[in-house]
């Protein structure tokens, strides 16, 4: 009698989250999923149970390019967010009055809405008015002022730097913070052990962040994955589709082409793409969930 | 060879000096031992021998060369950290030879000095494990290890026992001793506890506020303490002091009681402090009146807490006693055991 009232209790107090989840994310999830697999035209609905949007999907032309668009803007942006977050982590690591000040200053970048800043930067990389084609232009470094936007070569790596500005200074921070929590022993052992500073960093502290370490890359990832408003608005995925990518893709396919099932096939690919990220995630630090953690 | 000579150390962080000139000569081979309370400076100074903190003023030298300016890896001295700092990402076996590694030495010598090192402290069947599954005096162990493998001249431990409980202490204690008496390398070992000092020091050093107050063998501080710094800090229960005055040759007690003989530099009148220690009490049929406070059996021996008038005193017995608490007793001092400190300098009167 207790304990089957225990149990209903416990499955009343979870209810609401269940809820949540399976209106907020397993339901849309369903949807985009039964979606894809719909044959739908000018908006409307025509017969379930088709493999066409994926068909469509593989003989589209825009695919290939989007695909190497969003390795270079996921692989490329989190790799470089990562090691110049460690970079940055490392130097502000390091006790000092500037570092200390330094710390509060840099998530200014991250707390910026996502609009200000792609509008900002959109500014500042302008072909004709933007301050830093220009800058380069004055200085002598470049005899004609660089549309950092408008060259198809430049526009992917331009976007990706916006990105890891926006996105570095939290892995820096947590990064920052995991370096200082090395055990200050630990360092000093390895100094009478003879090592050098670099010799410190390789063997003492990046052993002891790693934890951290792949937590952040894998978090930047998933972040890096779902951005949309920066390349939305900085380039619309122009020009001439250089710098689209799937996010912007998937957007520009339903909301402006209303190619309901296509955008959804494309979806369905994006979400088994993170979901193999994670998984490796998992797979890397089963160990570290089980004891690093813990220590 | 391995002998370290500190001169004149000084130490300041910002306005505040922590060392106020530290002369320090360690034989070679010598198991030295610095000790002293919380604060003292002790550890500092062990840091400052080990490169890990720079010194303001003053010269480290080992074997006559000046080492001051050199960075750690380059002064050949190994340190045992209190926590053992062993690097948890890496095997036993990796632990220890990670010094030698960073010195690129060939595979096959790491694994050789390793395994010589692991046979001596018991370590071979831990090698392949982790620092988390091990217990702390096998981790302790492992730290040993580390300093050994790499046969410094001189080996330095920043109290290592201290993480231990107290039946791993006494046994790590004797290990770390019996260790000593093999390989016979120069040893400073800090520590804040007095029975470690005792039991495992050639020469122990006992510091106060940055001072060092009295060097010499364990025995020489404990029966010859040049103040009542030194007297109160060696020895446990620790030395009794009792206000006294010098009265026709004698010294005696506030109330009159007499405690023994007064050397011949003190004139009659003369307030001193006198230091008893408990074993040199001895319960007598006349002398001092006193009256049983606490009866603290240990087996061995018995202590007793006394009160007498304006005092109370320690005294420790081998012998098996009848009395209980709130008994009158008299007391004295066996002979020639009274120690007379300067009341006003608190210096040892010969």
């Amino acid at each position: 009698m207790n304990t089957s009232s225990d149990r209903w209790l416990a499955y009343f107090m979870i209810l609401p989250v269940v809820a949540a989840v399976l209106a907020f994310v397993i339901g849309p999830t369903w949807d985009v999923a039964t979606l894809s697999l719909t044959q739908v035209v000018m908006g409307q609905e025509r017969g379930f149970g088709t493999l066409n949007n994926f068909r469509a999907l593989a003989a589209d032309p825009m695919f290939a390019l989007v695909l190497k668009n969003t390795a270079i803007w996921i692989l490329g942006g989190t790799i470089l967010c990562v090691m110049t977050g460690l970079a940055v982590g490392t130097f502000l690591a390091i006790d000092s009055k500037m570092t200390t000040g330094l710390r509060a200053l840099i998530l200014l970048p991250w707390v910026l809405p996502d609009v200000v800043t792609a509008m900002a930067w959109k500014w500042m990389l302008h072909g004709q008015v933007g301050v830093i084609g220009s800058t380069l232009q004055s200085a002598g470094l470049t005899e004609q002022q660089i549309s950092f936007l408008g060259d198809p070569d430049l526009v992917m790596w331009t976007l990706v730097v916006v990105l890891i500005w926006r996105k570095m200074p939290l892995v820096a921070l947590i990064l920052c913070a995991a370096i200082r929590s090395v055990p200050n022993e630990q360092i000093e052992a390895s100094r009478m052990d003879g090592a050098n500073a670099f010799e410190r960093f390789r063997f003492v502290v990046i052993p002891n962040i790693a934890f951290s370490l792949t937590a952040v890359t894998v978090i930047s990832m998933i972040w890096i994955t779902a951005e949309f408003a920066l390349p939305w608005i900085m380039t619309g995925g122009g020009p001439a589709n250089t710098s689209q990518i799937m996010s912007t893709y998937i957007y520009q396919q339903s909301f402006e082409f209303f190619s309901w099932g296509v955008a959804s096939a494309m979806s369905v690919v994006n979400l088994v793409m993170l979901m193999v990220i994670v998984a490796l995630y998992l797979y890397v630090n089963r160990k570290s969930w089980a004891t690093g953690a813990a220590s | 060879m391995g002998s370290v000579t500190l001169n004149n150390i000084r130490k300041s962080y910002g306005a505040v000096e922590v060392l106020h000139g530290i002369d320090l000569q360690v034989e070679d081979g010598e198991f030295t031992v610095l000790v002293g309370p919380s604060g003292c400076g002790k550890s500092t100074l062990l840091r400052a021998i080990a490169g890990l903190e720079t010194i303001s003023d003053g010269e480290i030298s080992l074997d006559g060369q000046v080492i001051n300016h050199l960075p750690p890896k380059r002064r050949d001295i190994a340190m045992v950290f209190q926590n053992y700092a062993l690097y948890p990402h890496m095997t036993v076996a990796k632990n220890m030879g990670f010094s030698l590694r960073l010195a690129k030495e060939s595979k096959a010598e790491i694994d050789r000095k390793v395994q010589a090192a692991a046979d001596i402290l018991d370590l071979a069947p831990l090698l392949e494990r982790y620092p988390k599954q091990l217990s702390g005096g096998q981790r302790q162990r492992v730290a040993m290890g580390r300093a050994i493998v790499r046969d410094p001249e001189v080996f330095l431990f920043d109290e290592p026992l201290s993480n231990l409980d107290a039946k791993l202490r006494v046994q790590m204690r004797s290990e770390i001793k019996e260790l000593h008496q093999r390989l016979r390398t120069t040893t400073v070992y800090v520590t804040h506890d007095q029975i470690e000092a005792m039991t495992m020091a050639d020469k122990i050093v006992v510091m106060r506020g940055g001072h060092v107050e009295q060097t010499g063998s364990p025995l020489e501080l404990y029966d010859r303490p040049v103040n009542v710094f030194v007297a109160g800090f060696i020895g446990s229960p620790a030395m009794n002091f009792i206000e006294a005055v010098v009265q026709g040759g004698n010294v005696l007690t506030s109330d009159g009681a007499m405690l023994g003989p007064a050397p011949e530099s003190l004139s009659d009148g003369a307030r001193v402090t006198a230091g008893i220690r408990p074993e040199d009490i001895i319960l007598a049929d006349s002398g001092a009146e006193a009256k049983v406070g606490l009866i603290e059996p240990t087996g061995a021996e018995t202590q007793l807490t006394l009160r007498m008038q304006g005092a109370s005193m320690v005294m420790t017995t081998r012998d098996r006693i009848t009395l209980s608490p709130g008994d009158a007793v008299h007391i004295r001092v066996a002979e020639g055991k009274l120690r007379l400190f300067d009341i006003q300098s608190e210096a040892a009167i010969r």
